[in-house]
């Protein structure tokens, strides 16, 4: 049984003793980034996230929405064990994978196949296993004779491609995203949707953090608006989208 | 479909607080765990080291036979120059405290930033610390077998004497490789709390090239260089695999020396992983 549940989870972590004090025009109240409390100096800290509580069973899609700085990417980072929180319990039962910003756990300088190997590896594939999900990886991806060249030479779109292609080959049963999609072209968003469905299908989970209200609803059944790095709210995404866009 | 994981199939996630556990049991567990799956993960950071070298050589003609080739230059410039003239002995004392001063060294002084320069790495994957402390070990020691390779050519030209002793020269290079990890562990968490700290490593080593008998040999007096022949720790490293070599004799001293001070800092880098491992990926 998959399954993935937040009881109150928070994460504070502290300001780097050299960063500059607030000026007064920065302290004018917004609903931008996460709460920074605390004396000055040294002791100051970010609360990212704040009493945070969900559960989400077998075949949900969970969209995460919210401001800028909002606290969308820490909870990701937290379901997948990046971050480990600073109150509170993360319940997690399934295979995950994550496709956060391409940058991170990627070589920049090694071809696509290197890093397809690289992720396998990472992953605990055997060699075999590696050889032959790299050739279902570059076919989805649509690569062609570019997976023999740098990712440094890849465009976004191509990033993201290569990125969700090999995230989702590994058949997870949670798939964590943040705002992947934008980088590819329609063609290949209409391939990445048919994917997801296909992973929900296996009564997987899926977390979506994304500013891209028509595509959370085209996805999502639920939705956890982040505010400050608090819960505003945590519904589903027919009553969350009738009621906020009529 | 397959046993493949990217991450614990199944986990409950307590914040630290909450754990019943003391605090430094606790940190152990959470060392060993992450030692543990670092050495589960040996292909992966075999790979990432190969990946690295050959960044760092990509394009060129010789490629890591660079490193070789650095080596005798740098070993040949030193015996023609310094040494007396014409000195096979000095040749070869000089051949083989280079060749461990050199590993050493790329230790130390890559450690310090290791856990910033992985920045990416570390706050995109859930791979255990371990990883990247063995990648950077596979890495110099895959670089100064290249050195060795040219240190052993010189041994075989100059001719060494076969003794008892020569045989420990074995688990010498053994002590050297076991001994990286933990060094490079704890170099690489003061380098995330202290960003001077490998600024300061690499100003320190420049000045310890002299002031390690490298180039000088102790001719067994006292005063200063006296003092910090023997109360520089980098003197027993070179000299456990040094000495039985060119004196056919076992360095007991500094065979004591170097078994402690290995200890202890391992002792040191388990603790430290334990205690700040799920706090270095805010600290970055």
């Amino acid at each position: 049984m998959v399954y993935l549940r937040a009881n109150s989870i928070g994460l504070h972590y502290p300001v780097p003793a050299d960063t500059p004090a607030p000026t007064a025009t920065a302290t004018i109240a917004t609903r931008i980034g996460g709460r920074i409390s605390g004396a000055d100096g040294a002791h100051r800290f970010v609360t990212a996230l704040d009493d945070v509580s969900f559960a989400l069973n077998a075949g949900d899609r969970l969209g995460l929405i919210g401001p800028n700085g909002a606290g969308k990417t820490t909870l990701l980072k937290i379901l997948y064990g990046i971050y480990e929180p600073t109150s509170g319990t993360l319940e997690r039962h399934g295979r995950v994978d994550a496709l956060f910003n391409v940058n991170l756990g990627f070589r920049r300088e090694a071809t696509g196949r290197r890093n397809i190997e690289l992720r396998g590896l990472i992953n605990g594939w055997s060699r075999r296993e590696i050889e032959q999900r790299a050739i279902e990886i570059i076919d989805f991806s649509e690569l062609g004779e570019f997976i023999d060249m740098p990712l440094k030479s890849y465009s976004q779109g191509m990033a993201a491609r290569l990125a969700f292609a090999m995230a989702t080959n590994f058949e997870p049963e949670i798939l964590l995203m943040d705002e992947w999609i934008g980088a590819g072209d329609s063609s290949f968003q209409d391939k990445a949707k048919a994917r997801m469905d296909e992973v929900v299908k296996h009564a997987g989970i899926i977390v979506l953090a994304s500013h891209n209200d028509a595509l959370i609803k085209r996805v999502c059944n639920k939705v956890l608006l982040l505010e400050k790095g608090g819960v505003k709210r945590f519904c589903d995404a027919d009553e969350y989208f009738s009621r906020e866009k009529p | 479909m397959s046993s493949a994981e990217a991450g614990p199939h199944s986990s409950i996630v307590r914040s630290g607080e909450a754990s019943v556990l003391g605090a430094p049991l606790r940190w152990l567990k959470v060392a060993v765990d992450d030692i543990r799956e670092g050495l589960r993960k040996a292909p992966l950071w075999m790979a990432l080291a190969s990946e690295e070298i050959a960044d760092s050589h990509r394009r060129t003609v010789l490629g890591p036979l660079w490193q070789f080739l650095n080596y005798l230059v740098y070993v040949g410039t030193i015996a023609l120059f310094i040494g007396p003239e014409n000195s096979k002995d000095f040749t070869l004392y000089v051949a083989l405290g280079l060749l461990v001063w050199l590993y050493i060294q790329e230790i130390v002084s890559l450690s310090a930033s290791l856990f910033l320069r992985e920045e990416s790495y570390i706050n995109g994957t859930v791979l255990p610390l371990s990883v990247y402390v063995m990648k950077l070990t596979a890495l110099t020691a895959t670089r100064s077998a290249y050195a060795l390779a040219g240190a052993v050519l010189i041994a075989f030209y100059i001719g060494i004497t076969p003794t008892k002793a020569l045989i420990t020269v074995v688990p010498a290079v053994l002590l050297l490789l076991v001994g990286a990890p933990g060094v490079i562990t704890v170099f690489a968490f003061i380098g995330v709390f202290y960003r001077d700290f490998q600024f300061i490593v690499g100003h320190v080593m420049r000045l310890l090239l002299f002031v390690t008998p490298i180039f000088w040999v102790h001719g067994g007096g006292g005063g200063l260089r006296g003092f910090l022949y023997h109360w520089n720790p980098f003197t027993h490293y070179l000299n456990i695999v040094r000495t039985p070599i060119i004196e056919g004799t076992v360095p007991t001293v500094s065979w004591i020396v170097t078994l402690s001070l290995t200890t202890l800092i391992s002792i040191c880098a388990v603790f430290l992983l334990g205690a700040f491992k799920r706090r270095i990926v805010f600290l970055l």
